[in-house]
């Protein structure tokens, strides 16, 4: 029989062996998964990491992957601070994307670059803030329950993607391909490192993990959703007006993900198309909890997490290993990571019970 | 000498920091009613939660018919014959009497037999006097209907112990009366009681022996004849209790509540305010009497903002404050302490200084337009701890690691600290230790000296009486009568709280 | 009066609409009772799509396809595991377990389905008409000219109503979810109730997976459940925990989902996108509205859904 008694103190070493202990976990149940499709799950491993640390050119690529994660993860602790929890991240990546795709493909081409890149960045955060709007008006007036309301509205943004892809912005030229045209050099986001493909977005996405981190550290806005996500009978009581923070924060979160996903056409993809990777939505909600909703610890375990997915397409590339072995390894880490936050809450006994 | 049907001996638990229970030996005979009386945090609850089967001890062992008896579950202790009425009711408000009678009972069949089973409950009804509908939904029920139903509950099951844990709490003094009437009934079929209280006066009503707790240790076991109100209360506390506050003499102070007619409906949509009327003047305490659940924390609510009133208004100085947003209200300079501390009050997960500044974030100088001074915030929550003498671990540790005192304490300070013009207090000594009881009442007192309004809102009549200026009584959503304390009598206010009619009293 | 074409595709639609509501109508009602006992798990999705793959499988290697199905609800019913243990034993955080559920099964499915993809099944299931049931006119052909796995979903719904109003379990399990700490106080083994009732939900789910794609759809492709786990997440508000009005729930999500397949065979203006889109459209819109009816007549979520329940927290 195990009996739970509660912990008065945490050790920061317990705090950081958890989520050790959870990637572990998670890597070698996925080995087990590999072993099980006739893999060598060392091979594999091996060669996770050669694809996501190898070079200096594997690492920038990792970095690639890694920065919507940042943009999103730290947009999402906000609202997971509060017991918010937005899981449309994927809907609010693709209307921030389609959104800045507009002014891509039809403002003039001869726009000064830094022009058109302001208004793409403010159309991002503009679409994914719309979208993220939606559900929390919802959440704040007649109580919708936001994680169903986000996720359908998930496929409905998808669905909206493949509307525009298919019909309106496809490009003639594309052979039938749901493909947009190109987008212009003024449009696309600089690289910030010769020779790979790491780009501005990666610096927004450390500007917002500060941004972040100041706002829950130091403003009113932040107390408030610690309020809130401690207890909503408490928030009222203390006179916080918490529909109104429920619709400023998920706004702020859902326009980082619109931001991530402008960032990820305009630095890497350089045109609007079907698979545009907005999965990234659901990534980086592992990667918020996995930094204990901490922005600075977002960025590094969304680079770790970046690596894994870096080194996943490594792999579906070189041994035919599907991509969802990264899915399987990434929930195992996030099964377990809750599985064993109440480490964190109790101490465990293990108790013999005297039989009668 | 009757036979022992349940005997403890050397029980021990302890909780985190807690020794609950050091040593204790007790035993039950057949036919008798047997008081645990002692303070809150005594270990009264905790050990019969062993009897019970929610708690496993650390030592000890427990006997039922003078045989060992391993007691893991409140099934195990049901197939012992022990049945446990909770302080808290152990009720499923969505269902039916019906349902809750039968619930986790291991004899009933896959199909429910109403009509049978409503039978066996109607045959108990009558034996016992337990008057109750079996058709109707607990929400739909008085607290002592609902008491009624868990004794029910236990008898259908058989059981031959039953436990009582503080059952008059929630009671008016008439429906204490007709309950003790119950308790004998089954004594006299046979059956034996373990009976939970702090009231004097009641236990030695009811009772046929007393054993008297003391932080978690057993002080005595007298029999009723040879125990007197004096004794036993020294043995519980080891000091007499009394209380008594200088106060100065009662001011009369201009309107700073009134209420007119105020109407309103709780989260089942059930009305539960029908036209409160009364006037709370500063500079004196008010006190509410009443029964739980006739309207008291949805008034509260209600003129703290966190409560639409569908009828009605509530003026708060000269200005008309109904149904504005609690924002609005606090900064009017009302504060409230709410009856659940730990959800509502507190945040159990955040720390002292979180928790300290609730009330005050939003202004100078804890804060500017945007951002919060988190240094001036811990200067701020040193000040209320080291002012009230609250047991902190550490200022960053969150406050679900203080005892129940240091949080009502630390609740109590922020609120008070404020200096309201109208500080609304709900239940605020539910729970406490005496020190800290005593700690609450005088800081009331205090506020009320200063020139606050008070109004307290409590169930244990005993400490309106002690505290306020002025008592009214609440029933069914209405305040039914308005008492001056100098001549207050309890038993015209119990009549009152149980709904009785045509009493001289004044009128507010 | 229509006219016997409209009438023949009007009934096609609605026969069409009770096999597509089928899929859902399974994994709801387990949801229905996984919520009832306090337990939500959002892994439906991930539960879905995993008896989905083993029921298309098992059907593929054995041509029988009632094995599939069975394997199709035992793999659901063991992933549901995986939540009981993290939700209930060590009182993990429902919402992110349920997501990492969905997360796995997508993964895992798309990990071991790559061989599979674009397989056809060759078992076709016999429908076959009930007796006297299938003489009603119209009625009779949408209802009771089905295959046997909806005939089953039809007793498992009204089973399960009786189950959940008039019988000991019923009581037990609206009562765990309710107020855990007094059907514990009872005896109710609150943690065993919560693990039946999810393990519950994870074979309905797997059901409704199974059903997919060894009947309705008999192929296998990546991610081939497409969201609708969580529109059965979403019915459930709609049904308000009630397992009779999940059919209601379930048969409209199928007319509509048919209706935008009806429209695309049959070739339209409208863009296929936004044909596929409307299913979602429109149940985001009835939780809406469904969500305004619980919140105004105050009944309907068991008070504890979503809280862990230990016996010796002080």
């Amino acid at each position: 029989m195990l009996r739970f008694e509660k912990r008065e103190n945490v050790s920061t070493k317990l705090k950081m062996f958890i989520p050790l202990l959870s990637i572990m976990i998670g890597l070698l149940i996925g080995a087990i998964a590999i072993l099980f499709a006739k893999i060598n799950p060392l091979m594999a491993y091996k060669a996770i990491l050669v694809g996501a640390f190898g070079s200096k050119y594997t690492f920038t690529e990792t970095l690639v992957f890694a920065t919507p994660l940042i943009l999103i993860s730290v947009g999402l602790i906000l609202v997971f601070k509060m017991n918010f929890w937005n899981i449309g991240a994927y809907g609010q990546y693709i209307l921030g994307a389609i959104l800045s795709s507009y002014f891509a493909l039809f403002l003039p081409t001869n726009i000064p670059k830094l022009l058109l890149l302001t208004i793409m960045t403010l159309a991002g955060l503009l679409g994914g803030a719309l979208w993220a709007l939606i559900p929390a008006v919802l959440k704040a007036y007649w109580d919708v329950n936001e994680v169903i309301s986000t996720l359908l509205l998930n496929y409905v943004a998808l669905y909206i993607l493949q509307y525009f892809m298919y019909g309106p912005w496809r490009d003639p030229r594309s052979h039938g391909f749901p493909l947009s045209k190109m987008f212009a050099d003024n449009a696309q986001l600089p690289k910030i490192i010769a020779n790979s493909r790491v780009h501005l977005g990666l610096i927004f996405g450390i500007v917002a993990a500060f941004i972040v981190w100041f706002l829950i550290k130091k403003t009113k806005l932040g107390y408030e959703t610690r309020i809130i996500g401690g207890s909503k009978e408490a928030a009222h009581y203390a006179g916080i007006n918490v529909p109104k923070d429920i619709i400023i924060a998920m706004m702020i979160s859902g326009a980082l993900a619109g931001l991530a996903g402008m960032a990820q056409i305009s630095g890497v993809i350089h045109l609007l198309q079907i698979q545009i990777n907005p999965d990234y939505g659901y990534t980086a909600i592992i990667a918020a909890w996995l930094s204990y909703l901490e922005p600075f610890t977002a960025i590094i375990v969304s680079i770790l997490l970046g690596a894994l997915a870096a080194g996943g397409y490594q792999i579906q590339i070189t041994m035919q290993v599907p991509f969802g072995i990264i899915s399987v390894i990434e929930s195992v880490i996030l099964f377990t990571l809750i599985g064993s936050e109440i480490l964190l809450r109790y101490t465990i006994h293990l108790e013999k019970r005297r039989k009668t | 000498m009757e036979n022992i049907v349940l005997e403890a001996r050397n029980i021990t638990k302890y909780f985190p920091g807690i020794l609950a229970n050091d040593h204790i030996n007790f035993d039950l005979y057949s036919k008798e009613v047997h008081t645990l009386l002692g303070e809150n945090g005594a270990g009264k609850t905790t050990l019969v939660n062993i009897f019970d089967g929610l708690y496993y001890p650390n030592e000890g062992e427990v006997y039922v018919n003078g045989k060992i008896a391993n007691i893991n579950s409140p099934l195990d202790a049901m197939k012992f014959g022990i049945g446990m009425i909770h302080q808290h009711f152990m009720l499923v408000d969505t269902l039916t009497v019906v349902e809750n009678v039968v619930l986790g009972f291991q004899k009933q069949g896959f199909r429910l037999d109403n009509n049978s089973i409503v039978k066996k409950i109607q045959e108990i009804s009558e034996q016992y006097n337990l008057k109750v509908n079996p058709y109707a939904k607990i929400w739909q029920l008085s607290v002592g209907e609902q008491q009624r139903v868990e004794i029910i509950k236990m008898l259908y099951r058989g059981a031959n112990i039953l436990i009582l844990d503080e059952p008059t709490a929630v009671l008016t003094p008439q429906e204490i009366d007709s309950l003790f009437l119950i308790i004998n009934k089954i004594k006299s079929d046979g059956k034996s009681v373990i009976f939970i209280s702090h009231k004097l006066e009641e236990v030695l009503k009811v009772s046929d022996r007393i054993t008297v707790l003391k932080k978690g240790k057993v002080v005595g076991t007298v029999n009723k004849e040879h125990a007197t109100e004096k004794e036993l209360a020294l043995m519980m506390v080891g000091r007499e209790v009394l209380f008594r506050f200088d106060r100065k003499p009662t001011a009369d102070g201009k309107d700073i509540l009134k209420i007119e007619n105020l109407e309103g409906y709780n989260d089942r949509g059930v009305k539960r305010l029908k036209g409160v009327n009364l006037t709370v003047k500063s500079g004196e305490i008010f006190g509410i009497a009443g029964v739980a659940g006739n309207g008291q924390e949805e008034l509260a609510e209600s003129i703290t903002g966190l409560r639409k009133s569908s009828k009605g208004k509530i003026f708060i100085g000269s200005c008309e404050s109904t149904n504005l947003l609690p924002s609005r209200i606090l900064k009017k300079g009302v504060n409230y302490i709410p009856a659940d501390r730990i959800r509502t009050g507190l945040i159990p997960n955040l720390s002292s200084v979180d928790n300290a500044i609730l009330r005050c974030y939003m202004r100078k100088p804890i804060s500017n337009t945007f951002t919060v001074n988190f240094t001036k915030a811990k200067d701020y929550a040193n000040k209320i701890i080291t002012e009230f003498n609250i047991m902190v671990p550490r200022l960053d540790a969150p406050v679900k690691l203080l005892s129940g005192g240091n949080m009502q304490k630390l609740l109590l300070a922020r609120e008070i600290l404020e200096e309201p013009i109208l500080l609304i207090a709900v239940h605020p000594t539910r729970g406490l230790d005496i020190g800290a009881t005593e700690l609450v009442r005088k800081k009331l007192i205090e506020a009320r000296d200063k020139g606050a309004a008070v109004l307290l809102i409590s169930e244990d009549l005993d400490e309106i009486i002690m505290l306020s200026d002025r008592i009214g009584v609440i029933y069914d959503g209405k305040i039914v009568g308005l008492v001056d304390s100098k001549n207050a009598q309890i038993n015209n206010i119990g009549l009152m709280m149980g709904g009785s009619k045509n009493l001289n009293v004044q009128k507010g | 009066m229509l006219g016997p074409t409209l009438q023949t595709i009007l009934i096609n639609l609605l026969y069409t609409a009770v096999r597509s509501g089928t899929i859902i109508l399974f994994p709801t009602i387990g949801e229905i009772f996984a919520e009832r006992s306090g337990v939500m798990n959002l892994g439906i999705e991930g539960m879905m799509i995993i008896g989905a793959f083993f029921g298309f499988v098992v059907t593929y290697t054995t041509k029988n396809p009632y094995l599939g199905f069975v394997a199709g609800m035992l793999a659901g019913g063991v992933a549901s595991l995986i939540h009981a243990f993290i939700v209930i034993t060590l009182q993990g955080r429902q919402v992110v377990s349920g997501l990492a559920l969905t997360i796995f099964g997508l993964g895992i499915t798309n990990f071991y389905g790559q061989r599979f993809i674009n397989a056809q099944l060759n078992v076709s299931l016999s429908r076959f008409a009930i007796p006297l049931l299938s003489k009603i006119p119209i009625i009779g052909i949408i209802f009771f000219k089905q295959d046997i796995f909806v005939y089953f979903s039809y007793i498992v719904a009204i089973f399960m109503w009786y189950v959940l109003y008039k019988t000991k379990v019923g009581i037990q399990l609206r009562a765990t979810g309710e107020n855990a700490a007094a059907a514990d106080a009872m005896g109710v083994n609150v943690y065993a109730t919560r693990y039946f009732w999810t393990f519950f939900g994870g074979l309905l789910a797997g059901a409704g997976g199974a059903y997919l794609t060894i009947v309705y759809a008999p192929f296998w492709l990546d991610g081939i459940t497409a969201g609708r786990g969580w529109i059965a997440v979403a019915l459930v508000i709609f049904a308000m925990w009630d397992p009779i009005n999940a059919i209601f729930g379930a048969y409209l999500f199928g007319s509509i989902d048919a209706l935008q397949f009806l429209l695309q065979a049959r070739g339209t203006t409208i863009p296929s996108s936004l044909l596929s889109m409307q299913p979602y459209l429109l149940t985001f819109i009835v939780i809406v509205i469904a969500s305004l009816i619980v919140r105004l007549k105050h009944i309907g979520v068991p008070r504890e859904l979503g809280l862990p329940f230990s016996r010796e927290e002080k």
